[in-house]
This record gives C-alpha cells, structure tokens and sequence, in this order.
C-alpha cells in the first residue's frame, strides 16, 4: 500500500487543495510569461506615471518671481514704460523672428514658446492693444503665456492706481472686483492629477496579473491534453478549481504588491526631482489600497477563471480575457476627469467600490469602515457567486472532452 | 475487476456507445480493440468516470462509477492515449503529484516514488523537466503517474503506441508481470502482434457495441482464420454485412 496522507487533522478536501495549489505554484514559478506578468508588467503603468510627473515637474520648475523669462519681441521699443515694468518682473527680451509668417511657425512648431508684438502706433500713447503669438496645445508655452499675462494684468492695475492718484481718488479705485483665490486641496498641484490615475491602473493591473495563471491552468491543460490524467485522480472538480484559481489568486497578490510599491517608488523619485511637486501618499496608504482590493482581486479571478473554463481554446481565452481589464478600468478613467463621491449605493457596486475607496485613500482622505464594509462584503459574495458558476461549467463533459 | 453492462452514451448527433457490454477479470488482460469511431474510449472514460452514460453502468471492483466515482477511481489506474505532462515539472514530480492526490505522503510515498522509477527505467531522467522528453520517456512518465497509488484494476489506451523496439517490448514485460501479480488489465490497442501476445481474452467493439468476445483462439475458431488480423477483419465484415441485411 502506498504512504498515507498524514495531515489527519485538516478535512481532506483542504489537504487536496493544497497539494494542487503548491503544484500550480511551483510550475508557474518556473514559467517565464506568468513571472513576467506578474513582477515586470506591473512596473509599466507606474514607469508611465512616474515619467509624466518627471516631465510635468520640470515644466513647472521654479518660481516666476525669481526666475528670469526670456520672451522673443517685436516693437516692444514703442512702449518704454510696460518694458521696464516687464524688466522689473523678470522678464527679459530676445530678438523675435523678422516677418510675421516666421514668427507664427516659430510659435506652431514649438521654436519658440510666445512671441510678444507692441504695434507702432503704441509710440506715446496711453492705451494700446499687444499681441502675444501663442499655441495653447503646448504647456509650456501656456505658462509663459500665463504669466505675461498677469504681469501685463498687473501693468494695468499700475497704472490705473497711478490714474487714480493723479486724480485725488484712491488706489483700486478703478477696479470694482479683485480676487482672492483660496485653494482648500491638498496641493494646487499638477503631481495630484497623476496620482489619481493610480486607481484605474491599479485595477488594469489586477485584472491582468493572474490572467495567464487562470488560462493555462483550465484550458491550457484541456489542450496540452494534461487535464484528462489530472481528472482521473479521485478529487472533486470544484476543489481542482478552488485551487487553481487559489494559485492564480496568489499571483494577483504578487501583481498587485509589485504594481503598487513601483508607484510609490517611481512616482516618490519623480515628485522629489522639482520642489514644486507634493509628494505621493506614504507606503502606509498603499498597503491599505492593497487590502481595501483583496476582494477585487477575488473577484478579477473568479471571471478569469469562469471565462476560462468556457472558452474553446487558449486563444480564445486570450482575447476575451485580454478585453477584460479595460472594463473594470474604464469607470476609473472617467473617474480622473469627473470625480464621484463614495455612498453606501456606491461603494456596494463591485469594482466601482473599491475605484472610490482608492481615490479616496490617494487623495489622504479618512475612509468610512461601513464603506470599506460594504465594498468588501459584496464585491467578496460576487466573488464566490461568479466562482460557483465557473466550477459549475467547470463539471461539464463538454469542458474535457469535446472541446 | 471492471465490468461494463449495456453502455449508452450519445453526443449530440453521434451515438458513441449502443449498449456495450463486458467484462475484465482479475489476473487477466482483456484487450478492447476496434476501429476508430467505434466507442472504446468514450467506454473508458466513462469507466474512469470522466463521462456519465446516458444508460447502463460501469463496476470498478463492484463500485458503480456513476454513484461513487472517487472510490472506483482510487482502485484504478489509467494511462491515457494523450499522456498529457506538463513541461515544467520533472518526472519525479509528475509521479509524486498523483500520489499526493491518492492520498499518498512521506516517507512511504517517496520510497514508492523511487521503487517505481527504478521498476520503469526512469533513473536517467527523474529529475529532469518534462518538457523535450522522448515519447517513450513520455509514456514511462505517464505509466508511473497511473500506477503509484498501486491501484488493482488498470485501463492502458494504446499502451506502446508510438514507442520503439525496445521500449515496447519493457512495456510488454511490465504488463505481464502486472496480470502475474494479479491485476486486471484492459487495454486497447491498433497492434494485432501486441494483442495476440498480450491479451487473454478480447472484445472487438464495432459502432458502440460488442460485436464479437473469447479468448483469441475462441473468436479464431469462430472466424476460421489464424491470423488475429484477419479475423478481426472478418468479424467486421460480417457485422456490417448483418447491419445492411437489417436495413
């Protein structure tokens, strides 16, 4: 007789999942797509991130106040005192292309990021209209823009206070309303919209981490014709399937784990490289986005594994369950542009639960436990229902037989 | 001792089995043969209780597979046609696996391991990844797979096929010192040479059902002829012809 299972303290049926689980564990691990996929695809998205924030940071590095513009002009002779008043704030003054032709292609093609033009007919004259060629397409070209802009706007409300005084009224007196801008966010800063496109990505990524797992174990088996031989062994087909959706779970972990420390190291380095970034949120805040997503994760693998189990062929699989993480993203994206705010209706939603919990989480706001409750509890009895339909196709003869 | 009695399965349009029926006894090797289409592995599996028959029942030492399929699938082991491995696990590990999964462990289950890659000639490549094994090391895989729970009764679908010379006359050895220890042993298979030196009793199986059963020299006395292929051949002529006549 052979040697005898020896864990008679664990019902057995956890003893046969363990053993298929280690054995999925063990193959994948020395497969080199599931190791790919789940510790070097995940570092793409924060990569992407990161890089953005690096650009946007170097756009933005500096202060107006102390650095020195230089802006290509036209004329600007014609207006002594706005030249010096522009001298005085910084900003100094290149030789703009000749013709009117060639100082628009400057601007268009990105040569040159504003051309200012002082027309003749400003020569002495109290009031007078400037031009500045610019191409708002460009963010650097909107920020020099903007800021001449609003030393020009200053210019203004100098002189008028200067009008004003020479008439015995007070300074202001020409301008009815001015505003004071209060900015109650974190950071009026562009590092927070990259980091709000942590979430849609986050997701992408737990949807995809597992993905190969999931296929190779179910129909992937079918086809290498491997599944006939394991079914023959005396245990039950729901247990076959818990655990390898347990191993594909597993890799999810892993997915996710890798997908969000990259984030937090990528987009830390990349926001510590300009002083007009605010750092992303601490790793405290990334290990709760990871347990606020284990039930997706158990979600993500159920329909993996569902979808598996139905489709004909590997190749099949493939292309449906490629389509699949950009269903559960796409509320996410849309979430970058038009933010929502998490209700008890809300967070119940799978997916789009844990989409408002982690834009919540980014943005250092305190979580409510009832909805961390509430997304739990019925993305997990999603979960487990998608997963009993899957073991339930899975029991089929078409499933190993007929392909 | 493996019993099939009166099997009907159909797959949509196709009727696979139309009332099969035999019997495999102990310390005997029965082999199924037939052609293809005719339903023999469709009849296997559903002995090894992949498939559920629309009617009849198959018995694994007395067990229906239908009510209890995890106890007649402890007291069988089956090499499929496909051996179906997987690449990046080595051979040891195949076979430790399916051990495991009867419930083997330890110490008992690692001397068994080792007992049979001895028993198959295996000690070259145990410990080496499957993927790029020769379709004999293949099947020396897939043989210690569906013998390492020690099971009584065995199912072996086209046993060497595929394999040389010298492989398949060590798979031959390897069956007949398996009906000497007392196993039942039901194999299919397309090698007439195979079946005539293997085989003690035969059942040839013709559009799902039995169509002719005995001993070899039973059914060449019944279709006068000596070669096991020609009788073979003439049983299904015959039986095709009866098949036209009732039409």
């Amino acid at each position: 007789m052979t040697g005898q299972t020896s864990n008679n303290w664990m019902p057995g049926w956890i003893q046969r999942v363990w053993i298929v689980l280690k054995k999925e564990l063990r193959d994948h691990s020395r497969d080199r797509r599931s190791l790919t996929l789940a510790l070097v695809y995940p570092m793409l998205g924060p990569l992407l991130v990161a890089g953005g924030l690096l650009l946007a940071g170097k756009t933005l590095q500096g202060d107006f106040r102390e650095h020195a513009v230089t802006v290509p002009a036209v004329g600007i002779e014609h207006a002594p005192q706005l030249k010096t008043y522009l001298e005085n704030n910084n900003v100094r003054f290149s030789t703009a292309p000749p013709t009117r032709q060639a100082q628009e292609d400057a601007v268009r093609e990105g040569r040159l990021a504003v051309v200012l033009i002082v027309p003749q007919s400003a020569d002495g004259q109290g009031a007078f209209t400037i031009e500045l060629l610019t191409n708002t397409g460009r963010v650097d070209n909107l920020r020099v823009t903007s800021r001449l802009s609003a030393i020009v706007r200053g210019y203004n409300d100098h002189i008028a206070d200067q009008k004003a005084l020479a008439a015995g009224l007070p300074t202001g007196y020409a301008t009815a309303v001015k505003i004071a801008r209060v900015n109650v966010a974190r950071d009026a800063n562009i590092a927070v919209f990259f980091y709000n496109m942590v979430p849609p990505l986050v997701i992408f990524m737990i949807f995809l981490g597992g993905v190969h797992l999931a296929i190779d174990t179910t129909v992937g088996e079918r086809e290498r014709g491997s599944l006939e031989p394991l079914l023959l062994a005396p245990v039950e087909r729901w247990v076959l399937l818990l655990a390898k959706a347990l191993a594909a779970l597993a890799f999810t972990a892993v997915t996710t784990v890798v997908n969000l420390g990259a984030f937090r190291v990528f987009m830390g380095l990349a926001a510590s490289s300009s002083d007009r970034l605010v750092a992303p949120p601490g790793w405290e805040v990334f290990a709760v986005i990871f347990a606020v997503t284990i039930p997706l994760m158990a979600v993500a693998v159920a329909l993996q594994m569902s979808v598996a189990v139905i489709t004909r062929s590997m190749k099949e699989a493939q292309i449906y369950l490629g389509l699949l993480p950009l269903v559960p993203a796409l509320p996410g994206m849309v979430m970058v542009f038009s933010p929502m705010n998490p209700t008890g209706v809300t967070v119940a939603v799978p997916v789009l639960g844990q989409m408002l919990l982690i834009n919540q989480l980014v943005g250092e706001q305190a979580l409510n436990p009832q909805h961390v409750l509430i997304a739990s509890l019925t993305t997990l009895l999603s979960a487990a229902l998608i997963f009993l339909l899957a073991a339930k196709w899975f029991r089929r003869e078409k499933m190993f037989v007929l392909g | 001792m493996i019993e099939i009695n009166n099997l009907t399965k159909r797959f949509d349009q196709v009727q696979a089995l139309s009332g099969l029926s035999l019997t495999a006894q102990d310390g005997r090797i029965t082999g199924l043969i037939g052609p293809n289409g005719a339903g023999k592995t469709t009849a296997f599996r559903i002995v090894y209780g992949l498939l559920t028959p629309d009617q009849g029942c198959a018995r694994v030492d007395g067990v229906n597979v239908a009510e209890d399929r995890m106890l007649a699938q402890r007291q069988l082991g089956v090499l499929p046609d496909v051996r179906g491995l997987y690449p990046r696990l080595s051979a040891r590990e195949h076979i430790r696996y399916f051990g495991q999964l009867h419930g083997a462990c330890g110490v008992a289950l690692e001397a068994d391991i080792d007992e049979l890659i001895a028993r198959l000639g295996m000690s070259d490549f145990a410990d080496r990844l499957a993927k790029g094994f020769s379709r004999g090391q293949e099947l020396k895989v897939a043989l210690g797979r569906a013998l390492v729970h020690r099971p009584h009764n065995l199912i072996l679908d086209e046993p060497t096929n595929g394999l040389d010379v010298m492989s398949s006359r060590a798979v031959r050895e390897l069956i007949a010192e398996m009906k000497a220890e007392g196993h039942c042993i039901l194999i299919s298979s397309h090698i007439m040479s195979e079946v005539s030196l293997l085989c003690d009793d035969l059942v040839i199986v013709a559009e799902g059902r039995t169509v002719a059963s005995g001993t070899p020299d039973e059914l060449r006395s019944e279709a006068g002829a000596d070669d096991l292929e020609e009788v073979f051949v003439r049983i299904l002529a015959r039986t095709s012809a009866k098949a036209e006549a009732a039409q």
